[in-house]
């Protein structure tokens, strides 16, 4: 084991706790941090501290914000006949950047996976029926991945909403089979989004 | 296609290799463990970017090897490309195969390990099967990871006893990826039939009736709508067990020699006989399907045949485009390309 002076150590444990960050790439990472001007070293820290203390969750979609309700959910521009459901805030980025959409976005913050144990519990379900009873949308657009848990996630939404008498669709699959939402480029997304599909 | 030249750099017992194969037929003679099946394997690897006989990546860099480069140049009538793949140790530890596969490059290989397919069991069918409809339609590889996938979520599923209701979003995938895969295993059963019966009796040389079938839990069915009823009647016994027990990871091939099942039939020259037959009749929907015709890798092909079946066997393998054969003892054909394997090298005989 090589000696390293506590604080580098010690940063090299943090960085390495981040995903996809392994020993090496966590070693030279804090080797160009302690290389950089003190001024920018302090505007990351600043930052990392920033983002846990004044980014809360929107209490009605469940997106990243600085202020609750968020800005889309307080947008009265936005149709509120419209909902659409994604897995991850990043979904929700991506769906913002083609511009098309101008409804308002219900977010689960992960999808059904029974290898990780996350069942319809763990996921903001019951939230997104509650918004639902308390009317408003008349479709909900399930976006979430077209991976198996999102697919599977999309299938048992799809169910249970079936009651509700609410118009249920699909974005259409020319997304990469097993992609993620996140990285289909904005085409991509635009044509899914129009080429919709009713599920049930 | 051909490969007109492959470098390699620590790949198995190849410390650095330059060699330039014959457009057609070549022969790669040589004492055991000198590398002739490491060269057919690089030849796959460089061009697939998997090895036809491990599933651990691992066991490919030459041994202490930080990395494996394979590089080469494949040509086919309407030009040439540069290919490369490297392997390369993960911060984990773990092996990755980089590199971009060909849309039109195709490898058909054939080893010992197929002898499986005839005499082994349903798994070695599968493999097969499924080697052969992802050589003839891309989407089945894709398909494969992700029914994969499913069974591991739904089986977790079985496990936990979860009610119908959780379980209905995981049959329906099931159902409809794997209706799809049995489809896609069908067609190419279909393809494969219909060259089998040419290429068995042409290489036997005796007019045998050979035959290959699909067996599928939903029988003939094609709607998934079958899939998810197989499901819902065996679900008491899945959740006893935990495990999902219909589904085209449980289905078969039954390969039949004059009416008689293959596994019960003949020597084992007849079964390597067999197995070769069947690799070779993937040569022709393969070329079909891809635009272009495969690279053959045949380790070891001939051994163990009758002389005029050996005879019969070369003629079929001189039909293809460009054939990489191993064998033991040096073997006389005219117009071949003859090799000599030693230590890690490859030198015109
Ligand atoms: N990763 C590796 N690094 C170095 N040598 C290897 C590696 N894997 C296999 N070998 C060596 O390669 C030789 C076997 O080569 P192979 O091509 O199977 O022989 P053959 O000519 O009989 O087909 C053996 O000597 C084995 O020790
Ligand atoms: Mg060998
Ligand atoms: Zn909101």
């Amino acid at each position: 084991m090589t000696y390293y002076p506590e604080p580098v150590a010690r940063l090299i444990e943090a960085l390495q706790r981040l995903p996809g960050i392994g020993p090496k790439t966590a070693q030279r990472l804090t080797f160009f941090l302690l290389k950089r001007p003190a001024d920018e070293v302090r505007e990351l820290a600043d930052s990392l501290v920033a983002v846990k203390e004044r980014i809360v969750s929107c209490s009605t979609c469940f997106n990243v914000t600085d202020q609750d309700p968020c800005r889309i959910c307080a947008d009265p521009a936005r149709d509120t006949a419209l909902l659409c459901v994604v897995e991850e805030p990043n979904d929700l980025l991506a769906m913002e950047r083609t511009g098309e959409y101008k409804g308002r976005y219900h977010v689960l913050l992960g999808a059904l996976s029974p290898l990780e144990g996350i069942g319809p519990d763990d996921i903001k379900v019951r939230e997104l029926l509650q918004r639902l009873d308390a009317g408003g949308p008349t479709e909900v657009i399930l976006a979430t991945n077209p991976n198996v848990e999102g697919e599977a996630t999309a299938l048992y939404l799809a169910r249970l909403l079936r009651p509700l008498g609410v118009r249920i669709t699909r974005i259409a699959r020319g997304l990469p089979v097993g992609g993620d939402l996140e990285y289909a480029d904005q085409v991509t997304l635009s044509k899914a989004l129009e080429g919709r599909r009713e599920i049930v | 296609m051909q490969i007109g030249c492959v470098q390699l750099l620590d790949f198995r017992n190849y410390r650095t290799l330059s060699y330039r194969p014959s457009g057609r037929l070549n022969l790669l003679t040589g004492r055991n463990a000198q590398g002739k099946t490491n060269a057919l394997e690089a030849v796959g690897v460089l061009l697939t970017g998997r090895s036809f006989r491990t599933t651990r990546l691992a066991e490919l860099p030459h041994w202490g090897a930080e990395a494996a480069v394979l590089t080469g140049e494949l040509q086919r009538s309407e030009g040439t490309r540069a290919i490369r793949r490297v392997l390369q140790r993960r911060e984990n530890g773990t092996w990755q195969a980089s590199g971009e596969s060909c849309p039109w490059a195709r490898v058909i290989a054939f080893g010992w390990q197929d002898l499986a397919i005839v005499h082994g069991g349903p798994s070695a069918r599968r493999a097969f099967i499924d080697g052969c409809a992802a050589r003839l339609y891309p989407s089945h590889l894709p398909a494969l990871l992700r029914y994969r996938r499913l069974l591991e979520q739904r089986n977790r599923m079985l496990q936990t006893r979860a009610s119908a209701e959780r379980l209905a979003p995981w049959d329906e995938q099931v159902a409809t990826v794997g209706m799809e895969m049995i489809d896609r295993r069908r067609r190419a059963v279909a393809a494969l039939h219909a060259e089998l019966t040419r290429v068995y009796p042409a290489v036997s040389g005796e007019p045998q009736k050979v035959q290959i079938g699909y067996r599928s839990v939903v029988g003939e069915a094609t709607e998934p709508a079958a899939l998810v009823a197989a499901l819902e009647q065996a679900r008491p016994v899945e959740l006893r067990r935990g495990q999902t027990l219909v589904g085209p990871h449980r289905d078969d091939l039954a390969i039949e020699l004059d009416g008689v099942d293959a596994r019960a039939f003949g020597s084992r020259g007849q079964q390597r006989l067999l197995a070769l037959a069947l690799r070779l009749a993937e040569v022709l929907p393969v070329t079909e399907a891809a635009g272009t015709a495969p690279v053959l890798l045949l380790d070891d092909a001939l051994s163990e045949l009758d002389p005029g079946v050996r005879d019969n066997a070369l003629r079929e393998i001189q039909a293809a485009e460009q054939v990489f054969l191993t064998s033991p003892e040096p073997l006389v054909v005219s117009g071949a390309a003859r090799w000599v394997v030693e230590g890690g090298g490859i030198a015109a005989a």
